[in-house]
């Protein structure tokens, strides 16, 4: 696909930055989730210490997962902790491509060998990283894409790190509040489905102009 | 609804009370002991397994179908959520491999009574009568042994059974459905006004899920969480449309329960049961006749992994079949930007189709077509079609806040059979110790071409609707094939009834079966192959035309 190298540090755009669907809060609404549901949800809010990694793996994981989704210090969503759950517990994807290990053995040897480019760049490990020798060095796994990177394919690399990523971010309440996403839907539904209508419990994007590549051109 | 109900009664089985599931007919059940020779053993309650249950249990055989999942219920094992409906697809190690490897998993897997179904979209169009021919009508891919008036009073049993709704349906054989058309979402709004300004025909439907009432089925609630199993009980899933009838005519589900193994006797070249394991424990289930319905890669893999002194390269892989011509079909996925917000991510993914690029266009430099559907990702699907373009931190961040204002197509394309692309196994093995399915993927210059095509009209359909910007991600949907039918053995591994060449008591009733795949989605075909396969058994249990000993013989 078109990969436009870059993209990470490129945006004007801010993380704290959550005003487009100003007080939009999906969690908020948790007492018109069904009960399952709700516990599944909910139970995100506060996942169990990393297990899977080892100290190290999980400093360079969560210096990496930070990265990626632009996270900044307070109010974070625990990714590593996710994502460390869902490999602990075995809980792939399903598939593994045949020129990759399986997915935890994967993660363990790119997490191994972002912290050797650190060292090779920085003479520290990846989470004592500068934040710009970081993006440098997640850029450039991205930027290799079906290249060889310490004996594996960059680009499933990069598919792996993004997909449990975006995964465990996008699962959280919190991400949904700034994406104006209200969650779950059972029972109440929906009542006005369509181009420009809203739900009761919705708001409207403050901003919505801001389309990101307008604002790039 | 005179007529449904007397054959098939499984939406008046369901509770009526607001609950999802009907307690005393399963814990009714009829069980089976493992040495009571059955009349038919089925692997996998899917699309196939459950039609062909169903249709056997009210024709009297004794029936049991075993699924490697659990039997949910969907008050209770499902959730209105994304990342937590993880536990419906089919997660045990497989390997993809090839020039253009096919990620399996959520995008085409499932694993429990009603298969794939309970997370599918819902789209149910019917084959056009050309797809049964494309080798003598287009020069590519194969004829199949039946051809489409075959199938066609089965289209119409199944979209009754499920049922479906839609819009009158002007292509291939044209036809109407029995549910009206459901109002669309702001997604499908977008793509039947950007189609209209282009004078390319578009549809709403052909989708099964109800509208109005149906049995004890309620309405759709239009909450857009059809791809994690429906919690309402509208969107149709063998679970709810032909398991409640099976149990009430004696057959049994046996849930949690993985197949390792098909058992053929030496001496007399028949299927006598299959192995498998619950609990922790292996054990045999005696039966007349095997029917296998576990999807392309897990029918293939059975098979493979029956090997046997007889059958040295896996059951009925005497002339090398079993696993090939495997298809996917090509699922580019288009969005566009609108300064309105669209907020896809409600009324169901399955909205609005046009199959109006479906035949042959001599004019083009590429053989079949493609269709295009309405596809509503929610966030986390939608962060990897983002991600795909090369964005992550915080640009990321900022395009995914962008979520309300994108509509989103994606496209069907009819990619051929071809004999490289296949289910082996790999060295690795799974839980239970049995080597893991590695399948193949590599994409001809036929299928590079129907990619970009159908890429560059949805771009238009896009546009013309008023999109500033549109982002297209390269993706796969659905499986079929991997053990074809076909006229003769040398071609395949089943006939056109589904019976297998080689053990004449074994049949193959599911995707696996298909010679070609169309540009449309497959279950409804699945379902209509299963229910004429059993009408040929009912039959020849009659002592009609025998295809193969029934049973009792
Ligand atoms: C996300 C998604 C969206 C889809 N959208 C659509 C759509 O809109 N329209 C459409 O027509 N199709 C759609 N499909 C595809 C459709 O669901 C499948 O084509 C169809 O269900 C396949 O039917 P089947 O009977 O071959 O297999 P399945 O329905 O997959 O059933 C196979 C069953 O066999 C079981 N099994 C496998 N191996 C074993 C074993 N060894 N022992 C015991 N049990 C076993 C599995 O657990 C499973 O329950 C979609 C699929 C997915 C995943
Ligand atoms: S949108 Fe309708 S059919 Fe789909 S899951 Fe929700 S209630 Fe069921």
């Amino acid at each position: 696909m078109s990969a436009r190298p870059g993209r990470g540090a490129a945006a004007s755009w801010s993380p704290g930055q959550q005003t487009r669907f100003p007080g939009f809060d999906p969690a908020a609404q948790a007492s018109h989730w069904d009960g399952v549901t709700a516990e599944t949800v909910l139970r995100r809010l506060t996942p169990p210490p990393p297990k899977f990694f080892t100290a190290d793996q999980a400093a360079t994981a969560e210096a990496l997962l930070d990265q990626l989704l632009a996270q900044e210090s307070d109010q974070k969503i625990p990714l590593i902790e996710m994502i460390d759950a869902r490999l602990a517990t075995g809980e792939t994807d399903g598939w593994h491509y045949s020129d990759m290990p399986e997915d935890g053995q994967a993660w363990r040897g790119s997490l191994a060998a972002l912290d050797a480019d650190a060292f090779s760049r920085c003479g520290t490990s990846f989470a004592e990283a500068p934040g710009i020798d970081q993006m440098a060095l997640i850029q450039a796994v991205q930027d290799r894409g079906p290249g060889d990177w310490h004996g594996l394919p960059a680009g499933y690399v990069w598919s792996l790190w993004t997909r449990y990523a975006c995964t465990a971010y996008y699962s959280h309440p919190t991400a949904w509040n700034e994406i104006g996403f209200p969650g779950p839907a059972y029972p109440r539904g929906y009542k006005n489905a369509g181009v420009g209508k809203r739900e009761p419990f919705e708001v409207a994007d403050a901003d919505p102009g801001d389309d990101p590549l307008r604002g790039e051109a | 609804m005179h007529g449904v109900r007397d054959r098939n009664e499984s939406a008046w089985l369901i509770p009526g009370d607001g609950t999802r599931t009907n307690h005393r007919l399963r814990r009714d059940m009829r069980r089976f002991a493992d040495d009571d020779e059955i009349d038919l053993v089925i692997v996998g309650c899917g699309a196939g397994g459950s039609v062909l249950a169903q249709r056997l249990a009210r024709a009297g055989w004794r029936v049991a179908a075993l699924d490697a999942g659990p039997f949910w219920d969907p008050d209770t094992d499902w959730v209105s959520d994304e990342a937590g409906s993880h536990h419906l697809y089919w997660t045990d190690p497989r390997v993809i491999g090839g020039t253009d490897p096919v990620p399996l998993g959520s995008n085409n897997s499932g694993r429990g009574v009603g298969g794939s179904m309970v997370h599918y979209a819902g789209y149910v169009p019917r084959f056009h009568p050309s797809d049964f021919a494309t080798l003598s009508r287009d020069g590519v891919g194969a004829d199949w042994p039946i051809s489409y008036p075959d199938l066609r009073p089965y289209y119409e049993q199944i979209e009754q059974e499920l049922p479906v709704a839609g819009e009158r349906w002007p292509w291939g054989d044209p036809h109407g459905y029995p549910h009206r058309p459901h109002p669309v979402g702001g997604n499908g709004e977008i793509f039947l006004r950007g189609a209209a300004s282009l004078g390319i025909e578009a549809r709403v439907g052909p989708v099964a899920i109800t509208n109005g009432r149906f049995g004890n089925r309620p309405h759709c609630i239009y909450r857009g969480f059809c791809l994690q199993g429906c919690k309402v009980n509208a969107k149709a899933s063998p679970l709810i449309t032909h398991i409640p009838d099976a149990l009430a005519h004696g057959a049994e589900i046996r849930a949690n329960a993985m197949v390792t193994r098909i058992e053929v006797d030496e001496r007399t070249g028949r299927a006598t049961g299959v192995r498998y394991i619950t609990d922790g424990a292996e054990r045999f289930q005696r039966a007349a006749m095997v029917a296998v319905a576990g999807y392309s890669i897990e029918t293939p893999r059975l098979l493979l992994n029956s090997a046997s002194r007889r059958f040295p390269g896996g059951l009925c892989n005497d002339f090398d079949q079993v696993g090939r011509y495997l298809m996917v079909q090509g699922a580019p996925q288009t969005a566009g930007r609108f300064d309105a917000e669209v907020r896809m991510y409600k009324a169901p993914p399955p909205e609005v189709s046009s199959e109006e690029f479906y035949e042959t266009d001599p004019g083009r430099d590429y053989r079949r077509g493609f269709a295009i559907q309405n596809v509503s990702p929610l966030p986390i699907t939608w962060a990897e079609h983002v991600a795909a373009q090369g964005h992550w931190g915080r640009s990321l961040r900022e395009y995914m806040s962008d979520y309300v204002h994108w509509a989103c197509l994606g496209a069907l394309c009819e990619f051929l059979p071809q004999p490289e692309n296949r289910v082996t196994l790999a060295d690795e093995t799974d839980q239970y110790g049995l080597p893991v399915a590695s399948f193949s993927y590599s994409q001809c210059a036929n299928d590079r071409k129907l990619m970009r095509a159908a890429r560059s009209v949805m771009e238009d359909i896009l546009r013309a609707a008023g999109a500033d910007e549109v982002i297209t991600i390269e993706r796969y949907a659905h499986l079929v094939g991997g053990a074809r039918m076909a006229a003769d053995q040398q071609h395949g591994v089943v006939n056109g009834n589904c019976r297998s060449f080689a053990v004449p008591n074994l049949y193959i009733t599911d995707g696996s079966v298909l010679p070609t795949q169309g540009s449309a989605n497959p279950a409804l075909t699945i379902m209509a192959i299963a229910a004429r396969a059993a009408d040929r058994l009912i039959r020849d249990a009659r002592g009609g035309a025998p295809d193969g000993p029934g049973p009792g013989d």
